[in-house]
């Protein structure tokens, strides 16, 4: 059998056992054991526990049940309550003030921490009971916190530009600096979208009452406080690191224990919230890093049969493509697999694959990193598997239905793709920050 | 029949209640990691000391984290699904599908067990360190791995023992679970 079918052959074999809705790593981990053994022979049994060991040495990762764990403690630390009110006051009178505030709330919690689930757990548990309550359509709504919570991922810090830099071999620190002004750009066309949308269709986002928004000025500025917590542990964690003072996986330790101090400060730290952060860290933290366990053992078979240079035969030599088309074949296959492998299985599988092959045909490995950020965020977000959309259907007010929240992100979608093209049109958008440093 | 029911039974209950124990103890390992990366990053940079153990000493915990509390996650159904078709069945068709579908979860788990413990047999044999200025042994690691990935095996055989419970429409744990 040559390559090319036993590479097809064990995708099909993923798809066909993923349907059977088994846990994706016993798919992933079973169907790679399964060719090592068929391939290799009985010596290949051991695979599967080399990629512990490859595991092992990836530390970067520590980041990872570290930004879970911090994520849940903001959550709960009441620092998002404040920002929600800050926002609330200072952006609720204009026409869909609220959604727009919304975004700006997601981008200081994504500046905070390097996972979608935190903007999440805070846009669905503060935000969007608010936006409800002051009849705002839900459709809309229920697209903003999906989409402003997928920010997390692009501005950094972000726990997926981790994992791409370690696959990649290239720098943290200038792949989180790349993420900055692409995440930036990305916020304020959603903001455009809302704005634009709630002019054309007021009953979409009424604005607040003027009545409820009247304060003196100095208790607004006050307000402004809500700030100052969360730029301190931005400039704690990610400034330290860019700055070069921490190590990557001491600075989401400095976080992680920021987080902490702040929720001690505010005294929302008690017993039963440090249990449930707790056990939920372990939870994510398991089924993050027995995916990537299982996905490694699959990159290593994969790698054994040679798919690098099947892939590369493939694009350049078979189909004859030109450089931008192979690029864009890439992140349409990226799309494609998305709808079935989960975002963390398909960076360690497909990643070792294309970013040799991006680096050949002449393109910046940092850059080629946002444009796989972005494209992992549309398919955190597009069903059927899409764990943003997951969580919001764990998360949202019950009358918030599925196909409510299918509905809410095809606009949020499109924008995202906008912002994808942007970038593949104007590399500088994300390359620009970090050749400053 | 009826002692093998017991027996059952019985499994299920220790299992489940060990891989809960063992769970709870990982939890706590997030404050290791933390409190580790924080000394080293506290002991550089104030008094100037470079401690060369405490990022290798956070590899070793998240390793043991997530191996060890895997057990107690599987058991709390936290373990992610492509759900498309899956979310649609009964709670029964759910367990039916578990049931035969657990071969892939358990042919897995058995080979990361043989690999494992192949592993460790030869770390003990050439008394296996980490190249490194700590230069640690890799014994102990190796064994709690093993450890875990048996916890892990014996959650899946009790999770399957509920599954073909389920699907026969026999409760195994009568009293809260």
């Amino acid at each position: 059998m040559s390559y090319e079918a036993i590479a097809i052959l064990m995708f099909a074999a993923m798809l066909l056992l993923m349907l059977t809705g088994q846990r994706v790593f016993a798919v992933i981990g079973f169907v790679a054991a399964s060719a090592a053994l068929l391939l290799y022979g009985e010596g290949a049994i051991e695979m599967p526990f080399n990629a512990a060991f490859k595991l092992f040495n990836w530390y970067p990762l520590l980041t990872l049940p570290l930004f879970i764990y911090m994520g849940y403690i903001l959550s709960e630390s009441g620092i998002a309550d404040d920002l929600y009110r800050m926002f609330h006051v200072w952006f609720g009178g204009l026409k869909g003030g609220l959604a727009v505030g919304t975004i700006g709330l997601m981008i200081v919690i994504s500046a905070m921490n390097g996972l979608s689930v935190a903007g999440m757990a805070i846009g669905a548990s503060i935000a969007l009971p608010e936006m409800l309550r002051r009849g705002y359509d839900k459709i809309m709504i229920t697209g903003v916190v999906q989409a402003g919570s997928s920010l997390g991922i692009l501005v950094p810090p972000s726990v997926v530009l981790v994992l791409y830099g370690m696959i990649a071999r290239q720098p943290v620190s200038k792949l989180w600096l790349a993420g900055v002004f692409p995440g930036l750009m990305m916020a304020a066309l959603f903001i455009i979208y809302i704005v634009v949308r709630c002019k054309l269709q007021p009953h979409l986002g009424p604005a607040v009452s003027f009545e409820e928004r009247d304060m003196p000025l100095t208790e607004k500025l006050k307000l402004l406080r809500a700030g100052i917590i969360p730029f301190l542990i931005f400039f704690l964690m990610t400034g330290l690191f860019v700055l070069g003072i921490t190590s990557l996986v001491e600075s989401s330790a400095v976080g992680a224990t920021a987080a902490t101090l702040a929720a001690l400060v505010k005294r929302r730290l008690n017993k039963q919230v440090m249990e449930e952060t707790m056990r939920k860290t372990l939870h994510i933290s398991c089924m993050f890093m027995w995916i990537i366990l299982a996905a490694l053992c699959f990159g290593a078979v994969f790698d054994g049969i040679g798919a690098v240079r099947a892939i590369e035969s493939l694009f350049i030599t078979k189909w004859d493509l030109t450089p931008w088309q192979v690029l864009i074949m890439m992140q349409l296959s990226y799309l494609f697999m998305g709808t079935f492998l989960d975002d963390t299985a398909m960076l360690v599988i497909v990643a070792p694959l294309y970013v040799p092959l991006v680096i050949v045909l002449g393109f910046d490995p940092i850059w080629y990193g946002i444009l796989y950020t972005i494209t992992c965020q549309i398919a955190y977000m597009t069903p059927p598997f899409g764990y943003n959309l997951f969580l919001m259907r764990a998360m949202a007010p019950p009358e918030i239905s599925i196909i409510d929240i299918y509905k809410s992100i095809i606009p949020f979608v499109l924008v995202m793709t906008f912002a994808l093209i942007l970038v593949m049109a104007f590399p500088q958008i994300a390359l620009w920050l970090p050749a400053q440093f | 029949m009826q002692s093998a029911a017991k027996i059952i039974r019985a499994y299920v209950k220790y299992v489940d209640y060990f891989s809960v124990k063992a769970g709870r103890v990982a939890m706590y390992a997030i404050f290791l990691m933390i409190g580790t990366l924080l000394l080293g990053a506290i002991s550089r940079n104030i008094i100037n000391l470079p401690l060369s153990w405490t990022v290798e000493l956070a590899q070793f915990t998240i390793t043991a984290y997530y191996l060890v509390g895997g057990a107690y996650s599987l058991q709390q159904g936290a373990h992610v699904r492509m759900d498309l078709i899956y979310a649609r069945f009964s709670e029964r068709t759910k367990a039916k599908w578990d049931s035969v579908t657990s071969a892939c979860l358990l042919g897995y788990l058995v080979c990361l067990l043989i690999g494992s413990i192949s592993s460790t047999m030869y770390a003990i044999e050439y008394g296996q360190r980490k190249f490194s200025q700590w230069n640690p042994s890799l014994i102990p690691i190796k064994v709690i791995m093993v450890a875990g990935i048996i916890l892990m095996l014996l959650q899946a055989i009790s999770v399957l023992f509920k599954d073909i419970a389920k699907a026969r429409g026999v409760n195994l744990t009568a009293e809260k679970s």
